[in-house]
């Protein structure tokens, strides 16, 4: 299997998406004795009410696109990159040690913290890329078991060795004000980081369609035997795209430290890295609609707790609605698979 | 007789029909619709309009041999008839029952024998043993020679034929017109989903079948210029390995300003030397290049910059990007030398001086027809000013005009000081394009002709490893 097959006309996904949700929802907050309505407006209203809220949408949608935009660039490689997740946890330690480390001053604070976000995630995206390259090993499942290890070996190492904050707490100390990203949006959680990742899709998006490792890469993906045959060496470049994809998730989790959380906290991802996944296939693995998919899906995360709290809709909803637009698109290109081969 | 898929008219009001007791043949260029009529008569495939009448079970070979090589003979042969006893298979009626079926059609084989052991042309019976033991009343096969060496052809005509007089009527689908003059008593040509012609065969010739397919006259070849040939390819006792694909001790040159071709039958090794040349695989031995000895981890990167370029046997996975379009296709093997800002010069460049049709850069190459796309493989190479060309099966499954086109522009490549290596699975187009001639089989290089004094059927018996 290939990235090519997983990739489709993004217009018909996006319709049954928007069907997805609506229908899906709809029919939860019927059983949910809510009128689906009142349910929408409310998780409307959550996501876009005040200003507050709408900083809050656009965190969320920050916080999925850069995981997202890894896991494309992975993807568009060929590669099933689903440690995401991993290398995400991963930068935000890196990030959030360094920060409360060492007595970073100044304007290099900042991207020195995020510069060990983007170390840290690249080393946990290159060992399944050299485990890729040099053994053939499947990246799938050594992706899936180095987000366990992420989990567990940071929390090993912030209640343990590397003990900064209290003892007991599964968290780094915290980040000097230098170090902390500045706000977007005054007294909201919105930071620079939200422009950050905009850019990042925009330079991607130009790095895939516009050079020539953006065209090996694609080559890679689309068409390995083609790809080695023209002289693209595959394993050189599963290495540098994972590395790339990890470097990207952990640049992600840098920015939740420095800019969300201020400190590294062993919750600090309640899953980006996988809901990831779902938004970079809505997003048809293309940087720019992605940034689109990640506000849909910021919409839904943020809009979720005003919904509970207005329209006594329980926010699983949106979990069930998520999870039900990951099965949809992953069982139509699981057909799509099984046809062209 | 009409079936659509998607805006093709695959078979556009046929009629054909089948008498007992005679050999048919229904001939076309790829994409003719015969196929397709095939599978219709075996009522795997649901017409839009029309209907399929037959008296008792139709059999289809098909050209690729659809057996499960992990399983023996017998297995196969009976598989979803085993004869039972309660619960379980009564292996030993199932073996009397294939040894007298191979006993009644003279179709020697091993009922004990796994297939993944057998030679391709005893592949074949086990495949016709299959058909027969349903006692088809009509028999159809799709490209039933194109694995076969001269001399098994021969011996599954006889086989053929024998089965006509007991009565089977029998459809033959090829685009080989030796094969149709010899064996064939009728013909039917198709062209476009259309019949466009049908014979006695006794009352026509191979060219006016060829013209009537082509719908026109088939085009000539390009002109061979003298060329000054100068060592450029050596190879001494060089061995390799691709997959299944195995090639022992080759030792043989190719010279600028030359084509060799390499005969030989499906499956004898002409992978592995493909694939070795171009640097996909390693070998042992020695190669040179221009004097060069080219090491045996290369990477096929190093080759291109060598300026050896392998036209790959499977266009569709092995040489295009079928989701990209034309222009990026054409860059591909290139892309460093070109630079983004050329793709679109060379692409027009492929697809003026190779007629690629639609001559749109932005074509999906996937929608394009077998012989465009082989163009494009075919027009990137010989643009890039290479040294040598491997070309392996550059035209398999394309229309005679692109192939004519292919030909030519592969002996005008010759012309201008290129040495160009022809892999092919068809004799013809060896005798047609090479210089000199190579045969190939089990693996080894088994003889070497000249292009003065060609002996067809002693080139026939070594492919067939008659030694």
């Amino acid at each position: 299997m290939t990235a090519s097959f997983t990739r489709t006309r993004a217009f018909r996904d996006v319709v049954v998406v928007i069907v997805l949700v609506f229908g899906v929802g709809s029919v939860a907050m019927l059983l949910a004795h809510v009128s689906p309505v009142d349910g929408f407006a409310a998780l409307f209203d959550g996501a876009f009410g005040t200003r507050g809220e709408i900083a809050e949408t656009l965190v969320q949608t920050t916080n999925l696109l850069f995981p997202a935009l890894g896991v494309a660039l992975a993807f568009r490689a060929g590669l099933f990159n689903i440690g995401a997740e991993g290398q995400l946890v991963i930068g935000g330690f890196a990030a959030g040690w360094l920060g409360a480390q060492f007595p970073l001053a100044g304007y290099l604070a900042v991207p020195m913290v995020l510069l060990a976000g983007v170390i840290g995630g690249g080393v946990w995206g290159a060992i399944p890329g050299v485990l890729r390259a040099r053994f053939g090993a499947n990246e799938v499942i050594s992706t899936l078991m180095l987000n366990v290890i992420a989990v567990l070996l940071t929390t090993y190492l912030v209640t343990g060795p590397l003990q900064q904050g209290n003892a007991g707490a599964s968290e780094t100390g915290p980040l000097p004000k230098a170090a902390q990203l500045p706000d977007l949006l005054s007294d909201t959680r919105l930071t620079w980081a939200f422009v950050i990742a905009i850019v990042l899709a925009i330079v991607l998006h130009w790095v895939l369609q516009r050079t020539v490792f953006g065209y090996e890469l694609r080559a890679a993906g689309d068409a390995p035997e083609a790809a080695k045959r023209a002289g693209i060496d595959l394993g050189r470049t599963a290495l540098v795209a994972m590395t790339l994809s990890g470097a990207i998730a952990g640049l992600g989790g840098a920015t939740i430290v420095a800019g969300v959380l201020h400190r590294f906290n062993t919750g600090l991802s309640p899953g980006y890295g996988f809901i990831a996944i779902a938004v970079a296939l809505v997003g048809n693995l293309e940087p720019l609609w992605i940034i689109v998919a990640s506000l849909g899906f910021g919409i839904l995360a943020s809009g979720a707790i005003g919904m509970q709290t207005e329209a006594q809709v329980p926010r699983e909803v949106v979990s069930l609605i998520i999870g039900l637009v990951i099965v949809a698109l992953a069982g139509r290109r699981v057909i799509a698979t099984m046809r062209s081969t | 007789m009409r079936k659509r898929f998607g805006a093709v008219q695959a078979v556009d009001g046929v009629d054909l029909e089948l008498v007992p007791g005679e050999i048919h043949a229904l001939v076309g260029e790829n994409g003719a619709g015969k196929s397709t009529l095939a599978a219709i008569a075996y009522r795997a495939v649901h017409p839009d309009e029309g209907s399929v009448a037959s008296d008792g079970v139709v059999g289809l070979v098909h050209q690729h041999f659809k057996l499960i090589d992990r399983l023996c003979v017998w297995e196969n042969v009976l598989l979803n008839r085993e004869p039972r006893r309660g619960w379980s298979i009564d292996v030993a009626a199932a073996r009397t029952r294939v040894r007298e079926l191979s006993a009644r059609y003279g179709l020697d084989v091993d009922p004990d024998a796994r297939v993944e052991t057998l030679p391709i042309g005893i592949k074949q019976r086990v495949e016709l043993l299959r058909e027969l033991d349903r006692e088809p009343s009509v028999l159809l096969l799709d490209e039933p020679t194109a694995a076969l060496a001269p001399g098994e052809i021969a011996s599954f005509f006889t086989t053929v034929q024998d089965l006509a007089k007991r009565g089977t009527a029998i459809l033959v689908v090829t685009h080989k017109l030796a094969e149709v003059i010899a064996y064939s008593q009728r013909v039917t040509v198709m062209r476009a989903g259309r019949v466009v012609a049908s014979h006695l065969t006794g009352e026509t010739s191979a060219d006016q079948i060829a013209r009537e397919m082509v719908g026109g006259e088939v085009p000539a070849l390009a002109a061979r210029a003298n060329t000054v040939v100068a060592p450029l390819l050596a190879l001494r006792g060089m061995s390799a390995q691709s997959g299944t694909s195995v090639l022992r001790e080759a030792s043989f040159e190719v010279r600028a300003g030359e084509i060799v071709g390499v005969a030989g039958v499906e499956g004898n090794g002409q992978s592995a030397l493909a694939d070795a040349i171009a640097g996909v695989v390693p070998f042992t031995g020695e190669m040179t290049f221009g004097g060069e000895p080219l090491r045996a981890h290369e990477t096929p990167a190093s080759r291109i910059a060598r300026g050896i370029r392998v036209i790959p046997q499977d266009r569709r996975h092995e040489a295009l990007v079928l989701s990209w379009n034309v222009r990026d296709n054409v860059a591909l093997g290139r892309q460093r030398a070109l630079a983004l800002a050329k793709f679109d010069d060379a692409a027009r460049e492929v697809i003026e001086r190779f007629d690629v049709r639609p001559p749109n850069p932005d074509a999906l190459a996937g929608a394009l027809s077998g012989g465009n796309q082989q163009k494009i493989v075919v027009g990137r190479t010989l643009t890039s000013a290479p040294k040598l060309v491997v070309a392996y099966q550059p035209t398999r499954g394309i229309d005679v005009g692109a192939a004519a086109l292919v030909q030519s522009r592969l002996i005008e490549a010759r012309n201008a000081g290129a040495g160009v290596l022809l892999i092919s699975f068809e004799l013809d187009e060896i005798f047609a394009v090479a210089d000199r001639i190579l045969v190939i089989a089990n693996g080894a290089f088994v003889g070497e002709f000249d292009r003065a004094n060609l002996d067809r059927g002693r080139i026939g018996a070594l492919m067939a490893g008659h030694a």
